[in-house]
């Protein structure tokens, strides 16, 4: 080990062997590049979702309201005890669960995988067309799409709904206040199908056209190239849909809240992230409760971190980003 | 030195001289900007803002007479959009520091506002303007502006809330002229009750009068008219020796029960009905051939006259009639509700005295006329009464008694979490989704679990 001679006092320093600085400027080098790389995104992480959860959990120990916000208190564990204990938690945690299933089922993938499956196998400027036409809902703003429900759905003379279904024999009624849940997943459901249907249509048309051809030549129909190629060989696509979409729902109220805002009556379309808006930020007379509404709010980041790792085990995500068994040079 | 040069030296030095030796110069004069938020949401109510930007030049002239070096410059938003997302943009605005100087609002919003530390107390603003100007308001609207034993708002209007009724319906029913006409008298003895007037509109639809579910309409969304059932059976809201929340039981019940019994009884108001859009609303009742009776806002007279009569007000006369909102049941008292709407200054305003010398300005006969006029809302200044605008609006003259009948919603800070239970309940009831027994009890029961003792259950 080399050693220079300090100062005046003449203690020894020892100074790292140019071995040694090589290796670390190699370190250096290997760490350059992930932190430039990832670092203006796990900067974004940190600010737009570490430090909101960080604050949603702290608000969420607190008594912090309208009312109390020049003196907030801690209270400690108050808003989940009592969050535990409100008759109507076990109804909205239902009405989340079957708000997020069925419109992922019937709609956010379902009919997504439906209309790209159609799509691709008719006439590709028809089916061009289809899907442009079907991404309407998607390009329209929120509430002028809400609206277009509520006109729709609105009772006799004015919705169209009823104008269509009065000679059909069925009574007429403001299908809002009557079927809310039906209205809410399908308002909610066609816009979501448009996402996965582009998704789905891409991985679709990537498929090579051998695997097909082949099974035509071998004489198996439509619906069995559909089971046993296209649908097995788009799997991927499927669950990461299935994954983000399930997420989104969990936090999605928009069209509720625009559509029944969470009624009519007793919460009967009031989802989890709905109550927590209601409680944290909606005003009609007076106070709000935003420590109730942030404790509500962290209940849901915990419930969305459980869907993840699930999904992530259940999709086998490591084997989907592996490196490939093959490598084609 | 050519005489050009000397010349433009003499002028120099002049001006030099010129500036040394004249008068002292006034200092800069600072403008002002006064931020003020306002809200209808019916549209005929945009005098709440112009007011403030009359107010506003008047300010300038006073400021101008006190050499004062500062003047204001108003910049005031009329809102017609709906009441909560007004409410939350001005508490996310309060809490960020960013709110205007002046706030509009329901007279409910003092309690919580001022709590959070939104709002200032104008107390002594008002001790200081008295006379001139704050001892002209009818004495009874202080109290919606008090909280805590202090005032911290300006009342600027406040209306009624009548039960309207079809002329040309109920004479179709065979009803005299001389029985309409005096059906609101009636009503105001208490003669006329609810339920009769459930009677009167099953027995409309009976006769094919009107259609089925048109016999009466209440209002169709969330809002404080519903109450004025619940006070028409004795209900109360506040105890007014401690302050607490009220629920009585008993006028709970029979609220809840007449929205059950139009809806599912006598089927006088149709499945479904809460939710309907309020533009529905409006052409359906506004004409008067529809619906029998309806109960809605002194405002409604201006805004179906305006918005859906293309200004015929003389349509209302001919078909539309109103009285207060009848009495529960004989014995009892007939009713309505009123809602009165106050300016605010707020802890964001950086001119707090200004601001409140501009809500002292815009407390005149002759702007409140104005807006009241337009928009019809009832007068808050006893010289309003007699002021000539005001005193040729029939419609306003012809419903000046009923404010000696309303009701208020209370100004409590927990107000909020008490209308929500009440109306969820309500809209449970009117859905079809619980009994109004039930009902009751899970009001009782979820007023106790969230406000514990702050709620006096009777």
């Amino acid at each position: 080990m080399n050693r220079h001679n300090l100062g005046g006092e003449g203690r020894a320093v020892a100074l790292p062997s140019p071995v040694v600085r090589e290796r670390a400027l190699v370190r250096l080098r290997d760490l350059a590049s992930p932190v430039f790389f990832l670092g203006p995104a796990g900067l974004a992480v940190v600010v737009f979702f570490l430090v909101p959860v960080l604050l949603t959990l702290w608000i969420g120990l607190t008594d912090m309201s309208v009312a109390t916000i020049s003196n907030i208190q801690f209270v400690g564990a108050e808003n989940y005890v009592r969050m535990l204990t409100a008759r109507y938690t076990p109804r909205i945690l239902q009405n989340t669960f079957f708000y997020v299933f069925t419109t992922l089922g019937l709609f956010n993938v379902g009919m997504g995988l439906a209309i790209a499956l159609l799509t691709t196998h008719i006439e590709e400027r028809a089916g061009t067309l289809f899907r442009t036409l079907w991404l309407l809902p998607r390009i329209t703003p929120s509430v002028i799409y809400a609206l277009l429900w509520t006109w729709a759905t609105a009772d006799a003379p004015f919705g169209i709904f009823n104008q269509l279904l009065s000679p059909l024999g069925v009574t007429s009624q403001n299908w809002l206040s009557t079927q809310p849940w039906a209205i809410v997943i399908a308002a909610n459901g066609f816009v979501g199908a448009s996402f996965s249907m582009i998704i789905f249509t891409s991985a679709i048309k990537a498929i090579p056209q051998d695997y097909i051809v082949a099974a035509k030549v071998d004489g198996a129909s439509t619906w069995q190239i559909i089971c046993r190629i296209t649908v097995p060989m788009i799997r991927w696509p499927i669950m990461f849909v299935t994954a983000y979409q399930t997420l989104s729902l969990l936090t999605s109220f928009e069209y509720i809240l625009l559509l029944t805002d969470g009624g009519p009556g007793f919460y009967r379309t009031e989802v989890w992230a709905l109550h927590a808006f209601h409680r944290a930020l909606s005003n009609y007379f007076g106070n709000v409760q935003f420590g109730y509404g942030a404790a509500l709010a962290a209940v849901l980041v915990v419930i969305g971190i459980i869907a993840s790792v699930a999904y992530l085990r259940i999709f086998r995500f490591g084997q989907m980003v592996a490196e490939p068994k093959i490598e084609v040079r | 030195m050519s005489g050009k040069r000397m010349l433009l030296s003499a002028i120099a030095l002049v001006a030099i001289l010129g500036t040394a030796c004249g008068p002292t110069p006034t200092p800069a004069m600072k403008e002002v900007t006064l931020t003020a938020w306002t809200i209808g949401p019916d549209e005929p109510s945009y005098y709440r803002r112009d007011n403030l930007i009359a107010a506003g030049e008047a300010l300038n002239k006073e400021l101008a007479a006190e050499k004062a070096n500062v003047r204001v410059k108003v910049e005031a938003t009329f809102d017609t959009g709906a009441w909560g997302d007004f409410k939350q943009k001005f508490f996310l605005a309060a809490q960020a520091g960013t709110a205007p100087d002046i706030i509009l609002s329901g007279h409910e919003d003092v309690a919580p506002w001022s709590d959070a530390g939104f709002i200032l107390d104008l107390s002594d603003h008002i001790k200081k303007y008295w006379d001139k100007t704050y001892k002209d308001i009818i004495p009874g609207l202080w109290k919606s502006v008090e909280y805590k034993g202090k005032r911290w708002a300006i009342p600027q209007d406040t209306e009624a809330r009548p039960m309207y009724f079809s002329k040309t319906l109920l004479k179709k029913l065979g009803w005299s002229d001389a029985d309409i006409a005096a059906l609101p008298d009636k009503i105001k003895r208490g003669e006329f009750t609810l339920y009769d007037l459930l009677t009167v509109a099953k027995e409309a639809q009976d006769k094919g009068v009107v259609a089925k579910g048109y016999g009466y309409w209440s209002r169709p969304r969330k809002g404080g008219d519903f109450y004025s059932v619940y006070f028409s059976f004795g209900g109360e809201m506040q105890d007014p020796t401690t302050g607490k929340l009220v629920v009585v039981k008993d006028a709970l019940l029979k609220h809840f029960q007449f929205h059950y019994d139009t809806v599912f009884t006598s089927k006088t108001t149709p499945e479904g009905f809460i939710g309907k859009e309020w533009k529905d609303w409006h052409e359906t009742v506004s004409k008067g051939d529809k619906v029998l009776f309806w109960n809605g806002g002194t405002w409604h007279w201006a805004e179906w006259t305006t918005k859906y009569l293309g200004g015929n007000e003389q349509h209302l006369w001919d078909n539309v009639g109103f009285a207060l909102f009848p009495a529960g049941e004989k014995g009892k008292k007939p009713v309505t509700l009123s809602h009165p709407l106050v300016y605010m200054v707020t802890k964001s305003s950086k001119n707090p005295d200004l601001a409140f010398r501009l809500l002292t300005l815009a407390t005149t006969p002759e702007l409140n006329t104005k807006h009241a006029v337009n928009s019809g809302h009832l007068a808050i200044l006893t010289t309003q009464i007699t002021h000539p605008e005001y005193a040729k609006a029939k419609f306003l003259q012809q419903t000046a008694y009923m404010p000696e009948y309303a009701g208020y919603q209370p100004n409590h800070a927990d107000y909020g979490p008490y209308d929500t239970i009440l109306w969820t309940a309500l809209s449970a009831v009117m859905g079809g989704q619980t009994t109004p027994e039930k009902a009751v009890d899970t009001v009782v029961k979820d007023l106790t679990a969230e406000l514990k003792d702050k709620v006096v259950i009777r």
